[in-house]
């Protein structure tokens, strides 16, 4: 097994922060249409400080472990810092990119969480 | 006509002053139409049901209607059949069926089997069994023995209300039947005419398995529920006999549906991704079947890591993996019919 599956594997049986966030202030839904793969993201941003982050999600391993990271990266981070956050980074803690095709997998909870940031009702704006 | 009730909201009843019931109270031999299946007969010749699947005895169920119609009161038919006239009507072999008819003042609020129609229909609406017990003889009384206890009507004594209570308990869990009861120095037949609500089966996976299973279901009576993450999938186009479709996460919308044990949760999207989050919902819950599509080989797999989270094995051996019986099929049409005949095993008290 390659370091990359054996990490993804790792954070799909033992995800971070799953669960619902109570007193979120910033939460999004988000859904690959044709796979099927559904995230929601909550966070809590307290003076445009991210303090907390989770996830729950009827989702592939590899969108598990993409939020399982992207939620423990974004703890302290500035909205800003957090809506620049690169799948690059995602991908490096995983220890390698996902097949050619699946990269919509890891990507999707990025996306998700920085239209939870861009939502006027969020605690971010 | 919802499981046969009378319900004076029916369009074809809402002009009717008199009804018929005609309920199969007993057959011998193998009838097609469970003992409780009932038959309306309006004044106006209105029919609604049937008692067996049609011939001889409906003919002769609704002749007798019509003169109960003229004259009131009640009657109890029995038709004897050979094995000719029982082949017609689906009996297997010869046999007798016994029809209870009752004339029912549709506008009589007070007409004890129109009050426990009523009764009936409003708790099966609250997704309970219910029970109505009925003498065979004598004048008509009604008396209701719901799932949660809870009793309306008489039969005339409270000694005797009591005694059907114990047996309509018993009855609420198995199917309709007659019961003797011994009372006052005698003895008196009694049907206890067991009402459920309709099985419901909420199907994960948007699939052709899924168009296959809510046309299917609803031939036998059952409510389908189409939960999906998709919605290019789910959609009333693809699925134009499903009572419900839900679109957003499969775990949580299975969740909130609330299974009971006449809840089956079939999970057919093939598709970890579904199955798991929804197996971890529902496998401490009360939901009546757990099917799983796919090999014995990945039901084992799916089976290891959730033993992993702690889920223990009596908790896992509820997951029917490979799900439905094993008729050979391979097309969606044919899963799906397997799907259902093990559903049907399974709420009759068959181990498929």
């Amino acid at each position: 097994m390659t370091a990359f599956r054996a990490v993804v594997l790792e954070h799909f049986k033992h995800p971070r922060n799953r669960g619902s966030l109570e007193g979120a202030n910033a939460s999004e839904e988000g859904a690959n249409p044709l796979c099927g793969d559904r995230i929601r993201v909550q966070l809590r941003v307290i003076d445009g400080v991210i303090a907390d982050a989770r996830f729950t999600a009827d989702a592939c391993a590899l969108c598990i472990a993409s939020a399982s990271v992207m939620t423990e990266q974004v703890r302290g981070m500035s909205v800003d810092e957090a809506m620049r956050l690169e799948i690059g980074v995602i991908h490096r803690v995983l220890e390698g990119d996902p097949p050619a095709g699946r990269v919509k997998c890891t990507i999707l909870p990025l996306d998700t969480m920085r239209r939870a940031l861009s939502k006027p009702e969020s605690g971010a704006s | 006509m919802t499981h046969g009730l009378i319900d004076p909201r029916e369009p074809l009843m809402s002009d009717e002053k008199a009804i018929a019931v005609a309920t199969l109270v007993s057959a011998t031999g193998s009838t097609s139409k469970k003992v409780g299946t009932k038959m309306i007969v309006g004044e106006s010749g209105r029919l609604l049901g049937g008692v067996t699947i049609g011939g001889c005895v409906d003919a002769q169920v609704v002749e007798a209607a019509d003169a109960l119609l003229g004259q009131g009161g009640r009657c109890m038919l029995s038709i004897s059949l050979d094995d000719d006239e029982a082949w017609e009507i689906g009996l297997t072999c010869g046999g007798t069926v016994d029809v209870l008819i009752d004339r029912v003042d549709v506008r009589d609020s007070d007409d004890p089997i129109r009050s426990a129609h009523a009764i009936a229909r409003e708790t099966l609406a609250r997704d309970e069994a219910v029970v109505i017990v009925t003498p065979l003889d004598g004048r008509a009384t009604a008396f209701v023995v719901t799932e949660n206890g809870t009793r309306y009507g008489t039969l005339g004594d409270a000694l005797l209300n009591e005694r059907a209570a114990a047996i309509a308990t018993d009855v609420l869990s198995s199917t309709s039947r007659i019961e003797e009861i011994e009372h006052a120095g005698t003895s008196r037949k009694f049907f206890f005419d067991r009402q459920a609500p309709p099985t419901k089966i909420v199907i994960v996976g948007a699939g052709q398995i899924a168009m296959s299973l809510t046309k299917m279901a609803r031939e036998l009576d059952i409510r389908t529920i189409v939960v999906d993450g998709r919605d290019r999938y789910a959609t009333r186009e693809r699925f134009p006999d499903a009572d419900e479709i839900r679109v957003g996460m499969p775990s949580e919308i299975v969740a909130g549906i609330a299974p009971t044990k006449r809840t089956a949760v079939v999970l057919i999207a093939h598709d970890y991704k579904y199955e798991l989050p929804a197996l971890r919902a529902l496998l401490r819950s009360k939901v009546g079947y757990i099917g799983m599509l796919g090999s014995k080989k990945r039901g084992v797999a799916v089976r290891a890591l959730l033993r992993e989270e702690g889920f223990t094995d009596e908790e896992l051996d509820r997951i029917h993996t490979p799900i439905g019986l094993d008729i050979g099929g391979k097309s969606p049409p044919e899963v799906a019919l397997s799907i259902l005949a093990e559903l049907v095993a399974v709420r009759s008290g068959k181990r498929a």
